[in-house]
């Protein structure tokens, strides 16, 4: 039990662990400044989490902390769980790297697998708990629940993982054994976690969305008795709740247990769902146990690329020019490199799933009703106010999510220092970064504004002046987050998701692109009220026209202040 | 060909000296050996001839031209081989030659005759077209060999390079070492391996503590100690702490 802790907090410690920092004084003083962009981020997003919560609050006021109701709050929760602890699952338990570090060591292959399953298990805890903070805590405010409910949601915190990991360890070993199979194909592979990663999300929205309030239609009318239509609505929602809810039952074992009314009942149901999890984590160590061994085995007995013979090839000289190159080849490590490259371009499938899934939720129309979407499409108003809406949606996730603008030096690694030693003026290779984090995001730009332009009613002209702004915003917030990486790399990781596990960037990003929509948003206003007032096409050209040329200025200053200053930072790292 | 005056290097805002007021010379066709134990300054020295970290104080001239005015100029006369082995793991031996060719600015038909030229000499033909993270040590080591030269440098720079390799491409680096410092350039290794400095070597220089503690032909320093390389050298590092 001793080698089972001690390999479980180095490998779960590891992942947060990378090289201390030289400069106390200097690292203080990145802290604070690191705290104050996260409250101001935070200050941005609390209205959408608030809201969220107040909603869930109403739910479990209005449903008197219905048991199927909280049911499927945990499923929401463990949906959430599985989709961001999936690719951690695969690419820290199934696919074998580590096996040199780990297999010398006196310790039996099964206790290196639990620790590794643990450590995957912790990972989807801390998801679970900040998840839970929206979805269970609100919803057991709502309905008044006693001290019990919240003594109880500290258990609800440890076991609402199981059944997201007993799902992703179903999932990902065939996945994995695929990938193995895969062998040098490592774009395939980045290809094949992408596709994975939106099949999840595709289902679990599907799933919230076949369950949810979307599909209710609810007799009478809001407007004669608001009380009894949102109970018509909430009793149809309950109805197909109880139709699925008691089917999970270590769920349903759970949130019973956690809204019980007597000592009993709560005994009964918490003895139930902590057997039945138990047994689920049992379950997942057994089947998953040979499962890794095989991984293992192929893993360090498979072929070595250096002892199978290649296709005599004749060297082929190739001279593209310093930024061309640069970018090629930094596009071939990230696509040949799994977890980078379903780090880096996962995010292109995003926000057109976003874009798709809202299609579904408000294009939804009958033969008597005409969708939503077709119902404010209509508006001229809509072609003026929709795209500046989506235009916010696409800086803000875009410039946050885009690993490759996010961290342009940082994975670089150890191999920084080659590129300290070739004669290329650093300008040049950051370009080169910066040209290819934009082409990356605006693909998913491109994708973003097809698709807007083919389901969601938005004027081709409008899409096409939406994809030259992002375009330029794109560029100047790369500009932006790679002088931010370049100032404070992070080196010495093992494992690229520890790069990632300082998200510090990636909430700066976001600071950018909110700060460029406020931007858009002070300049557009106007013109939207000008609008409202003279409906005329000009007024429409004019306001992109500003738009375009205050995303000029962003990115001509971006790039100036990010050439001006990076030879200082590049000289300060010392590789 | 490569001077050094008064350089020094410390790390951050550290007040101890990787580096401490380091002169030298190494003149046109010469190969120069930088010896010391672990942590003396030899890899901080190279990384600072090479353009990688930035002196504290202190000027580089690499063929006459001071690496901090120009940089880019200075880089284009190094061929580099770092300890580290830390390259491109996802790219292929060509794709990687490739790009350091580019880099470098080598037309494409000189590139492929040094290619061809000096993945024969190593025997890496057969690997150039796998992935460079299947190599094995050695071969990393002999790809980073090659890339070093394929833009001809007028000084080559290796840190340790004799780690990892086999005897024969231990036997043609040596070999191709010598050709080149007497085709005019300038070599300028670091090791530890004692042996293979006084075969290969014209002039070592021992750092220790960062202070260079000796530079002088092996031929001075055999007349001037009666005691083997690997004696005098024992003697000289094993001082105890900096002062």
């Amino acid at each position: 039990m001793k080698r089972y802790f001690a390999l479980v907090k180095l490998l779960f410690t590891q992942q947060y662990k990378l090289r201390p920092k030289s400069d106390e004084r200097s690292s203080k003083k990145k802290r604070v400044g690191t705290v104050i962009a996260l409250i101001a981020l935070a200050l941005c997003f609390a209205p959408t989490v608030i809201s969220i919560a107040v909603a869930i609050y109403y739910l479990g006021r209005l449903s008197e902390g219905n048991v199927y109701v909280a049911g499927f709050l945990a499923l929401m929760c463990q949906g959430l769980v599985l989709m961001f602890g999936l690719h951690t699952v695969i690419s820290n338990v199934f696919v074998v790297k580590d096996a040199d570090k780990l297999l010398y060591l006196p310790v039996r292959v099964h206790t290196i697998f639990l620790a590794k399953l643990t450590v995957a298990y912790l990972n989807e805890v801390i998801t679970t708990a900040f998840v839970s903070l929206i979805l269970l805590l609100p919803f057991g405010i709502g309905a008044g629940a006693s001290f019990g409910y919240y003594l109880m949601l500290l258990v609800a915190i440890a076991t609402i993982p199981i059944l997201p990991l007993f799902v992703g360890c179903i999932l990902a070993m065939p996945f994995s054994a695929l990938i193995a199979r895969l062998g040098k194909s490592s774009a395939v592979k980045t290809i094949l976690r992408i596709g994975l990663y939106v099949l999840i999300m595709a289902v679990y929205m599907y799933a919230m969305y076949s369950f949810g309030f979307y599909t209710s239609t609810p007799n009478g009318n809001l407007m004669d008795d608001p009380e009894l239509f949102i109970s018509n609505i909430l009793n149809d929602f309950v109805a197909r709740l109880q139709s699925f809810v008691p089917y999970l039952h270590p769920n349903y074992m759970l949130v019973s247990s956690m809204l019980a009314k007597t000592f009993i009942g709560w005994l009964g149901y918490f003895a139930a769902a902590i057997g039945e999890c138990t047994a689920l984590f049992a379950i997942i160590a057994l089947v998953s146990l040979p499962f890794y061994r095989r991984m293992l085995s192929t893993s360090t007995e498979g072929y070595g690329a250096t002892r199978h013979k290649a296709k005599p090839e004749q060297f082929r000289a190739s001279n593209k020019g310093v930024v061309k190159e640069l970018i090629l080849t930094d596009f071939k490590r990230v696509a040949r490199d799994g977890q980078l490259g379903f780090q880096s371009f996962a995010g292109i499938v995003m926000l057109p799933l976003i874009v798709l899934i809202f299609y579904f939720i408000m294009g939804q129309s009958t033969a008597e009703e005409a969708s939503f979407l077709e119902f404010v499409a209509v508006d001229p108003l809509y072609q003026v106010v929709a795209p500046l809406i989506i235009l916010a949606y696409m800086t803000l996730l875009g410039a946050g999510t885009n690993v490759l603008g996010l961290y342009p030096i940082s994975r670089e690694n150890k191999t920084i220092s080659m590129l300290k030693s070739i004669p290329v003026p650093f300008s040049k290779i950051l370009l080169a970064k910066v040209l290819f984090a934009t082409a990356v995001m605006l693909t998913c730009d491109t994708l973003t504004c097809l698709l807007i332009v083919l389901l969601l009613g938005v004027k081709w002209y409008c899409g096409i002046a939406m994809l030259i702004t992002m375009a330029l915003v794109c560029f100047g917030a790369m500009c932006v987050t790679t002088l931010l990486d370049l100032k404070d790399p992070k080196f010495g990781w093992t494992n690229f998701n520890q790069s990632l596990k300082n998200a510090k960037n990636s909430w700066l990003a976001m600071l950018i692109g909110l700060l460029a929509t406020v931007g858009v948003a002070v300049v557009a206003v106007w013109f939207v009220i000008w609008y409202v007032v003279m409906p005329a096409w000009y007024v429409m050209l004019l306001m992109w026209l500003c738009i375009f040329a205050l995303a000029v200025g962003f990115a001509v200053v971006a790039y100036k202040v990010m050439v001006g200053k990076s030879q200082k930072y590049f000289d300060q790292i010392e590789a | 060909m490569i001077r050094l005056y008064n350089v020094l290097k410390s790390y951050g805002k550290s007040s101890n000296l990787a580096v401490d007021n380091l002169s030298l010379e190494i003149k046109e066709g010469e190969i120069f050996g930088f010896l010391g134990p672990n942590g003396a300054g030899k890899s901080t020295t190279i990384k600072m001839i090479t353009g990688i970290l930035t002196p504290t104080s202190g000027t580089i001239e690499v063929d006459g031209v001071n690496i901090a005015d120009n940089p880019i100029a200075a880089k284009s006369r190094i061929g580099f081989v770092p300890d580290n082995h830390e390259i491109y793991e996802t790219l292929k031996g060509n794709e990687y030659l490739n790009f350091i060719g580019t880099m470098y600015g080598v037309s494409a038909s000189d590139l492929k005759t040094r290619v061809e030229e000096y993945s024969r000499l190593f025997a890496m033909t057969d690997a150039l077209p796998k992935m460079i993270g299947s190599y094995s040590h050695g071969m990393r080591q002999k790809l980073l060999i090659i890339a070093a030269l394929i833009h001809h440098p007028k000084v080559w720079v290796l840190d340790e390079p004799m780690t990892g390799l086999d005897p024969q491409s231990a036997f043609q680096l040596k070999q191709l070492m010598r050709k080149y410092a007497d085709a005019g350039n300038t070599v300028f290794f670091s090791s530890h391996v004692i042996d293979v400095v006084e075969k290969v070597c014209d002039r070592i220089a021992i750092i220790n503590h960062g202070k260079l503690v000796a530079v002088d032909t092996l031929e001075n320093i055999r007349k001037q100690n009666s005691e083997s390389l690997e004696n005098l050298f024992l003697s000289i590092t094993s001082d105890g702490e900096p002062q």
